[in-house]
């Protein structure tokens, strides 16, 4: 079982944060890996146990289903159903707490997953960096360019 | 039941901040309000059930019980036995969490109480403000300022 956690503090309240990585079905705005997301069976993105159906850049197609959603402690978790790539078992957990020092958010990305002998490198480098890390570099420059227009407005 | 939460980022590895912190009669080796700290009956400071009597720089007494410590977690919960703070059924956790981007520490310090419902903001501001950021400070004093 490989385990990878990612974490980083964005310079925004957890609320402006949440407000962006709540929606299970909008991770096509934000996340550079995404291209298009829908939920399936017409489902609400909020409605625990929904599935959603990601087109990545790169072509390929994979499912999610959304396993907890707390507004209160400001957490979701997914599992991967359905993936052309060897992950495995693939649990993913996000929670957001606010640096009270600052008004910032820490956010925490973590995974468990299993893979194919041999490409446990491989899979740990593009789930911490092409995943995680890039999400977090594209929800801090999203926010950065809104707080960029609110200056301006 | 008041509650307290004040949260900070330290310009430090969570390992190298953990050896400052978990020593539960290491207070007045980092935390400014603290001057001295013995702990009861000779027991070591990582002995889970421990009781430290510490003094603060104005002069009060706390006798605080440790129950319970993890270096795999990072976090220190006690509880107050005496202290001439009011507060009662008194229970704080200091938590460490690895910031993976950056190599720094994301510190949590929360606190849940009873008290009288005419003292409940002046204590949550005065333990909150006071000991727990005052000792966030310290630490971010002492592990160099943040670079972002």
């Amino acid at each position: 079982m490989i385990r990878i956690v990612r974490s980083t503090v964005i310079d925004a309240p957890t609320d402006r944060v949440w407000a962006v990585l709540r929606d299970f079905n909008g991770h096509d705005r934000w996340h550079p890996a995404v291209a298009k997301s829908a939920i399936e069976r017409g489902q609400s993105a909020d409605q625990l146990g929904c599935v959603r159906r990601f087109l990545l850049r790169d072509g390929s197609e994979l499912r999610e289903r959304l396993l907890t959603l707390s507004d209160l402690e400001q957490t979701f978790s997914y599992c991967l159903l359905e993936t052309p790539i060897p992950l495995f078992n693939y649990v993913a957990h996000v929670r957001l707490a606010p640096v009270t020092d600052g008004d910032r958010t820490f956010w925490e990305w973590r995974c468990s997953f299993s893979t194919r002998t041999g490409e446990e490198a491989e899979m740990t480098r593009m789930v911490g960096e092409d995943i995680y890390d890039a999400g977090f570099s594209a929800v801090r420059a999203r926010l950065a360019a809104s707080a960029g227009l609110e200056g301006r407005a | 039941m008041a509650r307290v939460y004040v949260s900070s980022v330290i310009n430090g590895r969570s390992d190298r901040v953990w050896a400052r912190v978990r020593d539960f009669n290491g207070l007045p080796s980092w935390h400014p309000g603290i001057a001295e700290s013995r702990i009861e009956n000779g027991e070591p400071a990582d002995k889970i059930g421990c009781v430290r009597d510490f003094r603060l720089r104005n002069g009060d007494r706390i006798r605080e019980r440790l129950l319970g410590l993890s270096d795999f977690d990072l976090f220190c919960t006690y509880s107050i036995l005496e202290s001439p703070m009011g507060v009662e059924n008194y229970v704080a956790t200091l938590r460490l969490t690895p910031i993976t981007d950056g190599d720094r520490t994301f510190a949590e310090w929360t606190a849940e109480f009873d008290c009288p419902p005419e003292r409940e903001a002046e204590l949550v501001a005065s333990i909150g403000n006071g000991v727990f950021q005052g000792g966030f400070d310290a630490l971010k004093r002492q592990f160099g300022g943040e670079s972002r």
